[in-house]
């Protein structure tokens, strides 16, 4: 595994959009967090109902584990975009089927591109980490690992944009065609959640059926769904009107759709003339 | 030893048959030409055997063996274009060549010395000529000083003396003992460089063996007279010959080499009250013995 590590480092360390797209994420990750501590600093804070608020402070450990995994949930775009780049490239390039030419079996190729995937998702965990412990320490509340849990879900949502990525990078081919698809797949998928949420609590409130919020078994929402901003006083007081969120549910549907993503990757890979 | 056995290899797309049941035996030490015209499947068949497409049915063995990604490690290949990392020098895209063939980077200035691209060997592969590319790949597959390699059309976008240079290249790594597979689409090509030879026609092999036995030599005699009906009939009598055609207006007699007896047609003819006004031997050439084959 050295090996194929090696030569894939060899093939994207001095790719520009590599190094563009990761510059773009890192200083993304603090600045999405930097404006979250700042507007609930600056302006929750000393806003009319402020006064309810006050206790409340998202970046306080342990809040900052949860905080910042969510605000940086938004720019998992960017990893993903990355992998999508660098698969369809090697489609653009024909360089997939030059590897296969050159020796490696295809399932060395594919299972480079998902570890890539993998260790992609850690590298923006491990940003995570940093950046909460950071914005953790700048609020001046002492360093806790309580709510750590959530950097976890974190890590679990990063994986299933990554290898979603790499699904979507493996059936198109096209690099343009590919991206497009992913937004759309992303804002199709998030509408019929809502759609889903919204019968789920009118289920909730007509019947009393408390199915939880269906929007959230879906692929992309099943993991978004586990990252939630830390609820404030004035949300946890609307909380008991909502459907009840099964937790391991929810759980269970993104680790299944992220083996789906991992398993269909692979089939399409080792079975398609390339 | 056999290099490459082909055994039988289909290959459809929907109802298109690109290949239909192939097979050959690839000794080892030749040059062996695949010829074919543009798509009668040289580069499908190619592309099975490197495996980055799935035969229908069919197999295939390398050494002998059953194939594996180790073999393929061994072969120097330039299948179709000329793949790399397009971002990349050209030095960078042989160091990845050269590891995922899992050898070291040691002769990657000689290859680029022997492909004539050391000058440019920083240069992005973007910036490269499609001659420049194809010289590349070409170098690609030198790497590892491998003892068998696949070359689908090398001189394809090359100039005139990159044409002839990657011919006596060939030939050069054919007198040191290696084994080249090389699909063409240029009979000329194939005539110059080549020891055994398969022709493909829309995915069929119409002939396979030592280039001498295929296009082994016939007689051909021409014949023509004022009236070509009365000669055509008088001539199917003749038995003896191999084929009878019409070639712009002239009728022609095929013979195996050194059978075709000029006297004894014309008294023929002549016996059965035919005048000829055209009697002519001409050996058949490597060209017409093609179109022969592939008409």
């Amino acid at each position: 595994m050295d090996q194929l590590l090696k030569i894939e480092w060899l093939k994207i360390k001095n790719y520009t959009v590599f190094k563009l797209l990761s510059i773009f994420f890192a200083v993304g990750v603090v600045l999405i967090n930097y404006a979250v501590f700042a507007f609930n600093k600056n302006v929750i804070g000393k806003s009319a109902g402020g006064a309810m608020l006050s206790s409340f402070s998202p970046y306080n450990f342990s809040n900052t584990w949860q905080s910042t995994s969510y605000a940086t949930g938004y720019l998992l775009i960017l990893p993903a975009m990355l992998i999508i780049i660098l698969i369809t490239n090697e489609y653009t390039f024909r360089t997939s089927r030059q590897n296969i030419i050159d020796g490696w079996s295809r399932g060395e190729f594919i299972k480079i591109k998902l570890i890539l995937a993998f260790l992609i998702a850690l590298i923006s965990t491990a940003l995570v980490i940093l950046t909460a412990t950071g914005f953790g320490l700048l609020s001046g509340s002492d360093f806790s690992l309580n709510k750590f849990s959530h950097v976890g879900f974190f890590f679990l949502k990063a994986l299933t944009y990554n290898m979603f990525a790499v699904l979507i990078a493996v059936l198109i081919k096209k690099t343009g065609f590919a991206i497009g698809l992913y937004f759309i797949y992303m804002g199709a998928e998030n509408f019929v959640s809502q759609m889903l949420d919204i019968l789920s609590l009118k289920l909730k409130v007509e019947t009393g059926t408390d199915l939880g919020s269906v929007g959230d078994y879906l692929p992309m929402n099943a993991s978004d769904g586990l990252l939630a901003f830390p609820d404030n006083p004035l949300k946890s007081l609307a909380k008991g009107a909502l459907p009840t969120d099964y937790f391991c549910i929810v759980l269970g549907c993104a680790v299944v759709y992220l083996f789906i993503f991992i398993w269909w990757s692979r089939k399409k890979y080792l079975s398609a003339d390339l | 030893m056999a290099i490459l056995t082909v055994e039988g290899i289909s290959k459809n797309y929907g109802k298109i048959n690109a290949l239909k049941a192939v097979s050959f035996s690839v000794p080892k030490g030749c040059v062996y030409g695949i010829l074919g015209p543009n798509g009668s499947g040289k580069t499908t068949l190619l592309s099975i055997i490197m495996n980055v497409l799935k035969a229908t049915s069919g197999n295939y063995k390398l050494f002998d063996e059953i194939p594996t990604d180790d073999h393929r490690k061994k072969i120097g290949t330039l299948l179709e274009t000329p793949n790399f990392y397009h971002y990349l020098s050209a030095v960078r895209n042989l160091k990845i060549s050269a590891a995922i063939k899992g050898q070291g980077e040691g002769d990657i200035d000689e290859v680029l010395h022997t492909v004539d691209l050391y000058k440019r060997k920083d240069s992005p592969f973007s910036t490269f000529s499609l001659g420049m590319k194809q010289r590349l790949a070409i170098g690609a597959a030198l790497l590892g000083n491998p003892d068998v390699l696949v070359f689908d059309e090398p001189t394809n976008g090359l100039d005139p003396v990159g044409i002839a240079e990657i011919r006596t290249l060939i030939k050069e790594l054919s007198a040191k003992g290696k084994t080249i597979i090389m699909a063409s689409h240029l009979l000329d090509e194939v005539e110059k460089v080549c020891t055994h030879v398969a022709i493909l026609k829309q995915g069929t092999l119409l002939a396979s063996g030592t280039v001498r036995d295929v296009f082994q030599e016939n007689d051909i005699v021409q014949l023509a007279s004022a009236d070509k009906e009365k000669l055509r009939n008088t001539l199917v009598g003749l038995g003896n010959y191999m084929r009878l055609d019409e070639v712009g207006g002239i009728l022609e007699l095929s013979y195996q080499s050194g059978t075709a007896d000029l006297e004894e047609i014309n008294r023929y003819c002549f016996n059965n009250g035919v005048i000829l006004s055209h009697l002519q031997l001409k050996k058949s050439n490597f060209e017409s013995k093609f179109l022969e084959l592939t008409n």
